[in-house]
Parts: structure tokens; sequence; C-alpha cells
């Protein structure tokens, strides 16, 4: 243990430490401090990049308008990569961070379960704007809330609106990615169509990653499917629609809402086209509110305004219209939320009027369109 | 159906046979697993993007600098990562091996970003796209180009390693260093040039995959890289013709097994072929050859 | 040797030992800072459980992730389903680790290096496949949420039942593991078996000339390993009472390589400031990055760039086992003395 190796070696942990002392320290600011946690770098930064547009455009409405209470707003940030172990790192700075009162967030479902224990046990009130998972709200156990459907509901809207009156189709072909979404969105798509009268030709699976996905296409294609479900993200989506495409398939594509994006198209090409989706939120389908909002969002952002954005824009609308009543107290904050319990006490935003039950979730509308000449078109 | 899947496994399968040619001319001149075979793969096919996206080049001479451009990379990383430990123990060199295969991943997300991008539309010669349905599969003229290609590539890299001097001079060092140094072979230059011929083969394959897939990102490099690796492994490695088999092989079981057993499994099949290759028949199908002549130390 | 005085190293070790038993007390310690080092404690046991195959038996594991996943969903699934007691699963975990080490060592140690290398990897992969598709044993990608995090049940004598909370009580138990992990290496390392391991490591033919049967003590080694690796996930699945497959991935065998390899492959407490220093820069650099608006990601560009540099300058890494420590001194002597003599 003599030499020079030890002394490098505990020079280096000495350096370390003392940075990391510095690093983690908490700094103290007359602000309202939220957090707002999500992918903002890594494969998911795509939604990480609507999240925050959304927030900073009400962000920036709020504080022009003199922030809550005369207090300026102050967003921070938590990278979680849309994976668990992320997330709980994440959920560990927010929740010991004294500053911050409310989390918007996260984005991807398996990175909200994995923080949501954490947030439990700090007592830190959550709202999501993304994940649907259908067991998050058990898990929250009251400190959860979102504004966007669940996938039980959504499967089944698939099964029998889109597929079933509007299609008007019958075999269904259904292809999912292997992950916490996908998997939970087809299991309630399969229960939805069995009562809807649907035959389901073929389930195939891939894992995240996947680029060919001839083999298992060829297979379900041996049977002669009406139409393909694309029950996954938009990046296989448009991967599976092209090659789906190459192999002779002519029939229409649908999915949900993770396939709203403007990269399925980019990447899809001219396979992209006649593929039908469900998403919680459309411009054109939206009121005044709503559809000004689009306009601030393209003249912001410069791209056309997707669900996640507008969901999240709400969810900082909401926080705002409780914190205001309530203050910033994270249990008062939270019972604020639950208060938002009926109709009447909802919260009416750009996404419609948002109000939850005793597990934090919320119904909210479901929107169809659909890809046509290249652009995302309403589908009725 | 069984058509369809052998044109997918034997596209697939050349993709594999393309990069596992690499791998195991490197590891037959100096037993080096070179992990960062696959990141080679995956900068073939973001340099041709940046050729074709940033310069405007036409997609052939995209496709030549592309290759040309995985050779280069391949010389560096034998001059600049493994010359240097050419005395070390072998756990030395694997270790480093793995940590450029990581280095280069990251530093293609840090340049490229890590989102998967698309290749740039309507750059490929229109007769890609060009589909014929025949009765039991379907066929498109970009099929027929990867078909063309890795055939042109292993019948050119067979003529490289029987009729050239060079290819003498690789034989000679795979055999025996010492005595290919001692009858005059510039054993360093040889093994660099290795290093080239793989790096430019292993390029067009990421190239013709992130083309043909239309996605490229930066970890495209490590699962194919694996299989790649587990197609020379059954092939026996070090052998040439061997690696070719084991990729066509390993890319039809691939497509079949995805196609008829379980597609959740697929990068599974891969695995479990190298794991059961290794451990029964760690020489592979044309190992056996190879095995008695190489030296051990 | 002067045995009876206490020597600089174990002030350090001690020294070290109190400041990291008072620690939580400190006034600048947060939750969050508790949680980075409950992380380093939790590497260390890895590094420490690695370190046996590479460091011991100078064998290369790529695979290491998978027992640590087997621990963890060992852990996991016994809490999720039965609500076993973490004291239970501990030696569970450990030994469903051993055995999965002993089911893979068996066939593949006897092949070489590299060969065995790839099939560690391969073997880690198939692990993390499986856990990914077989959703009626493990939820695959839906995770494990909600396993109960650890608690003293004092109740068969009256007492309390007392539920792990927050970050304090784990900091005291990865304490412990991490002394109990440190106390059999080193039982291990002075023992027969570590003298077997180490003549293999230096030269296999010589060791079976010694009448030393290779397979039998590589795969004991391995097997050990396995177990520490299992422990280590048992821990971690109680304590972030969330598991996914994906968090089983090839990147943790290569960090934890990392870490032996920086801190000094086979030397018990190189591998423990390998694993201090890799994971605080770890953090370290994540802020670091997000503060400069760059990729948080990247930080794994310097990892990979850290092994390289140290396989070619100094692959003993910072603290070298003793042996290479003295080549590595008698070598600076010997330079030493060859300049004096030169311009002498």
């Amino acid at each position: 243990m003599r030499g020079k190796g030890s002394l490098l070696g505990k020079g280096l942990i000495f350096g370390l430490a003392l940075v990391f002392c510095m690093v983690t320290g908490v700094m103290a600011a007359d602000t309202i401090r939220i957090g707002v946690a999500g992918p903002f770098t890594g494969d998911a930064a795509a939604y990480g990049d609507n999240i925050k547009a959304g927030v900073s455009l009400k962000l920036a409405e709020i504080n022009a308008a003199g922030g809550i209470n005369g207090k300026k707003v102050e967003l921070v940030w938590g990278d979680d990569l849309c994976q668990p172990k992320e997330g709980g790192n994440v959920a560990s700075k927010f929740a010991n961070d004294k500053s911050i009162v409310a989390v918007i967030g996260h984005v991807c479902s398996s990175a909200t379960l994995a923080g949501m224990p954490i947030y439990v046990r700090a007592k830190m009130p959550v709202i999501s704007a993304t994940s649907t998972n259908e067991t998050i709200g058990k898990v929250g156990q009251g400190w959860f809330f979102r504004n966007c459907y669940t996938d039980d509901f959504q499967g089944r809207y698939l099964a029998s609106y889109v597929v079933k009156d509007l299609l008007g189709l019958k075999k269904v072909a259904v292809f999912h990615e292997n992950n916490d979404y996908a998997i939970g969105l087809k299991d309630s798509f399969m229960a939805g169509a069995k009562d809807s009268g649907l035959e389901v030709t073929g389930v195939e699976g891939f894992v995240k990653g996947t680029t060919d996905f001839t083999p298992q296409l060829t297979k379900l294609l041996r049977d002669k499917p009406e139409t393909i479900f694309l029950c996954g993200y938009h990046l296989e989506g448009a991967l599976i629609a092209g090659q789906a495409r190459k192999l002779g398939f002519e029939g229409p594509l649908f999915g949900g809402d993770g396939i709203d994006n403007a990269d399925y198209i980019k990447i899809g090409g001219e396979a992209a086209n006649n593929t039908y989706l469900t998403v919680p939120f459309l411009a054109d389908a939206a009121g005044p509110e709503g559809k000004k909002f689009a306009e601030d969002y393209l003249a912001a952002n410069g791209r056309e305004v997707d669900w996640m954005s507008a969901n999240a824009y709400d969810c900082l609308g909401i926080l705002a219209d409780v914190i205001a009543k309530v203050g910033t107290d994270r249990q008062k904050i939270r019972d604020g939320l639950a208060a938002m319990n009926s109709a009447e006490a909802g919260f009416e935003g750009v996404t419609g009027l948002t109000y939850f039950n005793e597990v934090g979730d919320c119904s909210k509308p479901a929107f169809v369109k659909k890809v046509e000449g290249g652009k995302f078109v309403p589908a009725n | 159906m069984f058509l369809q899947q052998l044109v997918n496994g034997l596209t697939i399968g050349g993709i594999y046979a393309l990069i596992a040619v690499g791998y195991t001319m490197v590891y037959g001149v100096i037993q080096l697993i070179n992990f960062a075979h696959g990141e080679i793969y995956m900068l073939g096919a973001f340099f041709a993007v940046t050729f074709i996206v940033g310069m405007g080049m036409p997609f052939y001479m995209a496709f030549f600098l592309a290759m040309l451009c995985g050779a280069v990379c391949g010389m560096l990383l034998d001059v600049i990562a493994y010359r240097p430990l050419r005395q070390s123990p072998r756990l030395a060199c694997l270790i480093t091996a793995i940590g450029m295969s990581i280095f280069l991943q990251n530093l293609a997300m840090l340049i490229w970003g890590s989102r998967p991008k698309p290749f740039p539309g309507n750059t490929l010669p229109a007769w890609f796209n060009k589909t014929w349905h025949l009765t039991h599969f379907s066929l498109t003229g970009f099929h027929l180009f990867i078909f063309a290609v890795t055939i042109i590539m292993m019948v050119g890299l067979h003529l490289l390693i029987k009729k050239t001097r060079f290819g003498k001079a690789m034989r000679a060092v795979a055999q025996n260093k010492t005595m290919a140094s001692l009858a005059g072979v510039n054993v360093n230059k040889v093994i660099t040039l290795t290093f080239a011929v793989a790096g430019a083969m292993g390029a067009a394959a990421g190239l013709m995959v992130g083309a043909f897939y239309n996605s490229l990102y930066p970890t495209m490099g490590y699962v194919a890289g694996v299989k790649a690796f587990a197609a020379a492994v059954l092939g026996g490695i070090g052998s040439i013709p061997g690696a070719m088999l084991g990729g066509i092989v390993l890319g039809v079981a691939e497509a079949m097994g995805a196609g008829y057993l379980s597609s959740l499994y697929r990068d599974g099949i891969s695995y479990g072929v190298m794991i059961i290759v290794i451990v029964f028949i760690p020489a592979g199908f044309f190992g056996v050859l190879i095995k008695e002549t190489k030296k051990s130390i | 040797m002067d045995q009876k005085r206490i020597s600089n190293a174990t002030l350090l070790k001690i020294g070290i030992l109190i400041l990291a038993l008072v620690l939580p007390a400190l006034p600048f310690v947060s939750q969050y800072f508790l949680h980075v080092i409950i992380l380093i404690y939790l590497y260390m046991i890895l590094a420490l459980g690695l370190n046996v195959v590479p460091g011991f038996n100078g064998l290369l594991d790529l695979g290491y992730v998978g027992f640590y996943g087997i621990g963890a969903y060992t852990s996991g699934l016994l809490t999720y389903h039965f609500g076993l007691s973490f004291w239970l699963i501990i030696p569970l975990a450990f030994l469903n680790g051993a055995l999965w080490g002993v089911l893979l060592g068996a066939p593949t140690l006897r092949l070489t290096g590299d060969y065995f290398a790839i099939v560690t990897f391969g073997f880690s992969e198939l692990v993390v496949l499986f856990l990914t598709n077989e959703i009626w044993l493990t939820r695959g990608p839906l995770g494990l949420p909600g396993i109960a995090p650890p608690s003293v049940d004092l109740s068969w004598f009256g007492g309390p039942v007392w539920e792990f909370q927050g970050e304090l009580p784990y900091y005291y138990l990865a304490i412990v593991m991490v002394l109990a992990t440190i106390f059999v290496m080193q039982r291990v390392q002075d023992s027969r078996l570590g003298r077997a391991w180490f003549a293999i490591r230096d030269d296999e033919v010589a060791a079976v000339s010694c009448g030393i049967n290779l397979l039998v003590y590589k795969v004991i080694a391995f097997g050990i390993s396995a177990a520490f690796g299992a422990m280590g996930g048992s821990f971690f699945a109680r304590w972030v009472t969330f598991l996914s497959p994906d968090m089983f991935k090839f990147w943790e065998s290569f960090l934890v390589l990392c870490m032996i390899v920086l801190g000094g492959m086979g030397n018990i407490w190189g591998v423990m400031v390998g694993a201090a220093v890799l994971v605080s820069l770890s953090e370290i650099l994540r802020d670091l990055l997000s503060a400069l608006g760059l990729p948080v990601e990247i930080r794994f560009l310097a990892f990979g760039l850290i092994m390289v540099l140290m396989m070619r300058f100094r692959p003993a890494g910072i603290m070298p086992i003793r042996a290479v420590a003295a080549q590595m001194r008698a070598g600076r002597v010997k330079r030493r003395r060859a300049k004096a003599t030169a311009s002498g």
C-alpha cells in the first residue's frame, strides 16, 4: 500500500469528493421551482423536446403575466433518458431538493414507475402529461395525476371505433413492441377487438432497436390481414410501414399516440401514407384556445404542435392554477389536485376539460388523424 | 412464406458475412477479437450519409468513399490502439478493444446525435426501388444490389488472399509471425493493411444496412457486431470461407427462427448459436484445418 | 516485518471507516449525496466480486451483469410474490448466483480466454432477453414496481416492525455488506484457494504441474464471483424498489470492469478506489454535461477513453497488486541507478 500508486489513489478520491460536495449543494432562490422530468437526450429525446416546448410556452406566459401570486416560476430539468434507473436518480434528486414543490413528468411510463415510490416517500405531487401505463395510478398512492388518457381506454377505442367504425375492417394483424406501453396497449386492444367482433389474424412482437422486421412481417402477411396495428413508437412504426409496403401490403395501417411524431412521416416516406392514429389532442378539432395555442406553438418552435406539448402545456397550467390557490406546500398542492375530481372543479385547458378520479387518472376524449399526402390530417 | 424468409435470410446473411470476414481476418493475424469492428460498420453508414447530405455526392461515389474511410479508420484503430499493445497480455488487448468500441459509439453520438436517422430519401439509384412480386415472394432492386455487392466482395477477397503477394503475406503472418518476419515480411504493415481491408468491407456492410432498413444510429454496430462474431465463430474463427458461410447460415437461421419460432428471441438465436458452437465445437465448420497449423504463443 | 506497529495503510483504512460511519451526520450531506454514496458501496461490492475472476484468476468475464440481474430478480420476485424477508433473501440470492456461476462455468471454463469472454458475454445477453421476454415470470418490460423495502421484524418477541425509510438505513446496511465482502475477499486471498488462483493467473502450465486442478479452482472462482454479484443485485432490487430488464445491459458489466481496471486488477483496495472514482466521475460528468448543455451520455466516452489509456500506460491500475507494484518499483530503481551511473 505504499508508494506513488496509493497516493495517487488517495489524491484522486479526495479531489473528486471535494468537487462532488460542491456539485450537490442546494441553491436557494425566491422563485417557485417545478421539476420537469423526461428524456432530453438519448433515443427518446424527441418526446423530451415536445414536453420542453410545451411547458416553456406556458412558462413564458405565466412569467410575463407576473408569475404566480407575484413569484416567478422556474423550471428544473431532469434528464431520465426514458430509462427506469435514470428515472429513479432524477426522482431522488427532485425529491430531496426542498425547493421543488411539484414535478411534471415523467414522460415514459417505465421511468415514472421507477420514480413514483421515491416521490411517494418524499410526499411530492407528480403530474404527467404522457405516462399512459395502467398501473401507475395504484403505485402513486394518491400522489400521481395525469392529464392523458390511459392505454386501457386507447386500446379499446382503437378496436371499436377506428377499426370497426372508421375503417370498417375485420381482420387485423398486431405487431407490438415488447415494452410496457405497447404491451398494455395491445392487451386492451385485444380485449376491445373481442368485444367488437374483430378477427386478430396474428400477433408478433419485436424488441426495441430492431431495424429488420421482414421475417415477422412475412409471417403476419401470410394470413392476409386487412390492416396492421403498429403497436409501438413512431420510429419502429415507420420502418415497419416501409418494409410492409415492400413486401406488398397495400391496406391501411393504424396505431396509437406513440406513432404521433413528424419523424414517422419523415422516415416512412411514401409508405407512411394511409396510416391512422389516435391522439389525445388535435389542433383542428380543438376549441379557440386550442387553435391559438397551436399558432403560438408554431411561431415559437417552427413545427406543428403535437399532443405531448399540448398536454405538457396544460400540466403546467393546472399546477399554476392549484399553486395560486393553495400555495407552495407539497401536501397542499396534492390535496388541491385531488380536489379536482368533478367536471365543475376541473381545469379547462387547450386539451379540453381535465379532472381526476381517485387514482389520479382522467378521462379525456381521443381524436383520430391520418397521414395523407405526406402530412397529418384529421381523419373524419 | 418459406421462400420469402429465405430471401430475407440471405440478405441479412450476406451482411453478416461481410462483417464476419472482417473479424476473422483480424483474428487470424493477431489473435484479437476486434470489438470495435462493429463501430467501423456504423461509421461507414454515417460517413456515407454525411457525404451525401453534407457534400451532395451521388450514391455510388459516397459508397466508395465510405469504404475508403472505413479502411482508414481500421488502420488508425490498429496503429493507435492495438499496435502499442502487441507485446501485452491478451486481457489488455481485449479491454482496449472494448474501450475503443465504447469510445467510438459515444463519439458518434456526440457528432451525429443519438437519435436514429433515416437514410436521405431519393438519393438511392432508382432501380433499387423497383419491386418484383413473384408468386411466393417479393424482391426489390436493393436486394439484388446487396447480393451482388456481397458476392463481388467475397470473390474479390478470395482472389486477394489466394492470388496476390499481399494475400500470401497475410496467410504467412496468420500462421507464424516470427517466421514470416524472418522470411522478409513486414509484419506490422501486413497487419495494418489487413485492418484496412476488414474496415472497408465492414463500412460497405454498414452503409448498405443503413440504407436498406432506412435507419442509422450510433449503437447499430453493437448488435450487428456480436452477431457477425457469432457467424465468424460458427464458421471457424480465422477461416475466411468459414466466416462467409457462417454469416449466411446465421442470417438464414435467424430469419427462419424469427419467422417460424419466436420473433422475440431473434437476437437470442445468434447468442445461443455462438455459445453452443464455442462450447461444443470451438473450431467451427472450417476451423479444424486452421487449428493444427496455428502456433500457440 | 514489523507486525506489531500499525502501518500507515491500516490507519488510513480505519480513518476512512470512521468517516463513513459518521458521514450522514455531517451538515452538507443531503439525501441525494447519501444516495450516490450508497451507489458507490454497491459498486464496490460488485467490483470486489468481479475482481475474483480477472483479478485473481486472469480470466476476462464480460457477463458479470448477468449474475447481478439474476440476484436482483431473485430478490425482487421473491419479495413481490411471497413477501419474503430481506434477511432471508440475501443468502438465497447469494446461493442462486453461485449456482448459476457454477452451471455456466463448468462447461465453459476449459475454453481459452477469448472464447470464455465471448461466452460470458453471450450468457449475460441471454439473461437480459430471458428477463425481457418471459413476461409470465418477470413481468418483462413492464418491470417489477413497488418492491417492498427491507424491514426489521422484531414482532416475534413483542418488538416493533421497523421498515427501511429514506436512505439512512440502506447506508448502514451497505457499509455492513461492503465490510463483509472485504472480509471474505481478504480471507480468501490469503488462503490456499487464493494462492492457487494466483498461480493460475501467473502461469497456467506451471500451476498444473504443481498439481492444481485448473477447472475446479476456476469454477469455484467463477461461482464466488457470481454469488457476490447476485448479492449486490439483491440489495439493489430492494433499494430502488423497481426492476426492469433494461437495467442489466452489457454496459454495467463494462462499467464494473472499468472500475477494476482503473483501480488495479487483483488489488482489493484498488478496485474499491476504482469504484469510488468512477461512480463519482459519472455523477459529476452528468451534472457538468447537463450544465454545459451537452448530451449526458457522452460521459461514457470518457470511460472508454480511460480504459484505452489505462491499458496503454498503466495496465496495472492506480493501485497495482503488491507483486506488480514491487516490480514497478524495482524497475524504477533500476532506471534511476542506470541514469545515475550514466551521468556520474
